[in-house]
């Protein structure tokens, strides 16, 4: 909880005591590697702040393939917005890649969060505005950009994950096939390493 | 005397690495930091395990990863190990023998049982050990030292008490071949039941104990059983040995290294910035490429 704490007071304008109020409807989840969050075709009313660990939300197709959508590592939100805000069934898997520490993020209280600090509303409205971004621009590099491209705005984006996940993952996120992401990290290979230099 | 700090049991649990090693971890654990134990930043112990023979030509280890910023050194009493890294090198650690690696400044390696010892499965007893490299010599280029049990320093012990392999540093006079970047001694020793064995360790390095096999008195004072751990102080020269019964010790000590230690998965630096930039020189291939 001390991980949301800090996150809210570092990024929005919800201060010390405003914080003590809505922890009381908080509730933060330890949650071992393998476990299932949600269900393609459930429906659910929470999201996820990842204050440890990491998380994940894919897809399966009718081969039974995984496409990743997003990866969810230390201070991500991560969550199934059709199920969440339509009430609808949830279009995605949610699942735990390594041992997590969550905040459980309910409307409760994202609404209650406006109600105590109205400014929250502007930062809320950020986020949207970032996911969006970050969703056009991922629409972009999937139907326009090179492998490379994509792996290029993946390090950038998650720098640290080539460690901590297999390379089978970055493809599906990515994508492309394993085989072409390891054509992608060979050929920036032979562009930087100098041996002997 | 080096009066005993800690004797820590083995841990309940081993955890793999890859699903080549199943290791015990004694460092960085509890109040065994990095900085406490300095130069030394991490040891897994593969204590004795029989590996069933692999099947369908699967071999088991661990794949491509990086390392930045240090050496890892592995110590194989059981077993055989092959690796393979992305400037091209590649060999077979077998038992008795050592490797020494220098990651330096960014290298991919992986590792694996070597293919015959594989193929018949048995018992595999290793041990890694990370040591630190002090921050001028962070960027080496990466290399290794393959330290063979035929050369490593070697003391026989009076009455056929046993002997000590030297793998690093000096005993009596007596060196190991490893090339170290800070002093660390690093000795492999053998004592048959009931031997008495004393050396002396300079005041100031960190030094520690990880009872391989059989059982020792330290200090002819408390009793260090198998797979445990043996912190001492820094506050004398000498540390005695008593074999309860025949025993394998590994006595690692090491001069500290008085820098800020940051460590982020496989890479050790000294800052923040600095790890930073290892991960972005790993993402972008500039340690190299390695199938």
């Amino acid at each position: 909880m001390f991980n949301f704490q800090q996150y809210l007071q570092k990024h929005t304008p919800i201060n010390v005591n405003q914080f003590e109020i809505l922890r009381k409807n908080l509730i933060s989840k330890s949650l071992k590697k393998g476990k299932v969050l949600l269900n393609e075709g459930e429906k659910t009313n929470v999201s996820y702040f990842v204050s440890k660990g990491l998380l994940r939300a894919y897809t399966l197709d009718l081969n039974g393939k995984e496409h990743i959508i997003q990866f969810a590592p230390e201070d991500w939100w991560i969550g199934d917005r059709n199920s969440v805000y339509f009430n609808e069934p949830a279009v995605f898997n949610i699942d735990v890649l390594e041992d997590a520490e969550v905040v459980v993020i309910t409307k409760a209280f994202m609404e209650q969060a406006l109600d105590i600090c109205p400014d929250f509303g502007k930062y809320n409205i950020y986020l949207l505005h970032n996911s969006i971004r970050h969703m056009q621009n991922r629409i972009n590099k999937l139907l326009a950009a090179t492998a490379e491209e994509r792996y290029l705005d993946f390090i950038k984006l998650y720098p640290d994950l080539t460690l901590r996940i297999p390379q089978m993952m970055i493809a599906s996120y990515l994508g492309v096939t394993p085989e072409s992401l390891s054509r992608v990290r060979k050929a920036l290979a032979q562009k930087h390493f100098r041996p002997n230099s | 005397m080096k009066s005993i700090e800690s004797i820590i049991a083995k841990p309940a649990q081993a955890g793999m690495v890859g699903d080549g090693f199943r290791v015990f971890n004694y460092i960085p654990k509890g109040g065994i930091t990095q900085k406490r134990i300095s130069p030394f930043l991490m040891l897994d112990f593969n204590a004795a395990y029989n590996f069933p023979p692999s099947t369908s030509g699967h071999l088991r280890g661990v794949d491509v990863h990086p390392h930045k910023g240090f050496e890892t050194v592995t110590i194989a009493y059981k077993g055989s190990v092959a690796h393979y890294d992305s400037s091209g090198n590649s060999g077979v650690i077998n038992p008795g023998d050592v490797q020494w690696m220098t990651a330096g400044r960014g290298i991919l390696h992986k590792e694996f049982h070597e293919e015959s010892y594989a193929k018949k499965g048995g018992p595999f007893e290793m041990v890694q050990l990370w040591v630190n490299l002090p921050k001028k010599d962070k960027s080496v280029a990466p290399h290794y030292q393959a330290i063979t049990h035929s050369n490593m320093g070697k003391l026989l012990l009076d009455d056929n008490a046993g002997e000590v392999n030297v793998i690093a540093g000096d005993i009596n006079g007596i060196n190991g071949p490893a090339d170290t970047y800070t002093p660390i001694n690093l000795f492999d020793i053998k004592l048959h039941a009931g031997a008495n064995f004393e050396v002396s360790i300079p005041q100031n390095h960190n030094t520690a104990l990880l009872i391989i096999n059989g059982s020792v008195t330290v200090n002819n004072d408390q009793v260090a059983s198998e797979h445990s751990f043996v912190l001492f102080k820094n506050d004398g020269t000498t540390i005695q040995l008593h074999a309860d019964q025949e025993s394998v010790v590994l006595l690692m000590s090491g001069e500290p290294i008085d820098e800020p230690i940051v460590s982020y998965g496989p890479f050790v630096m000294n800052t923040e910035g600095e790890i930073r930039e290892a991960i972005s020189d790993f993402n972008l291939g500039k340690f190299g490429y390695l199938d």
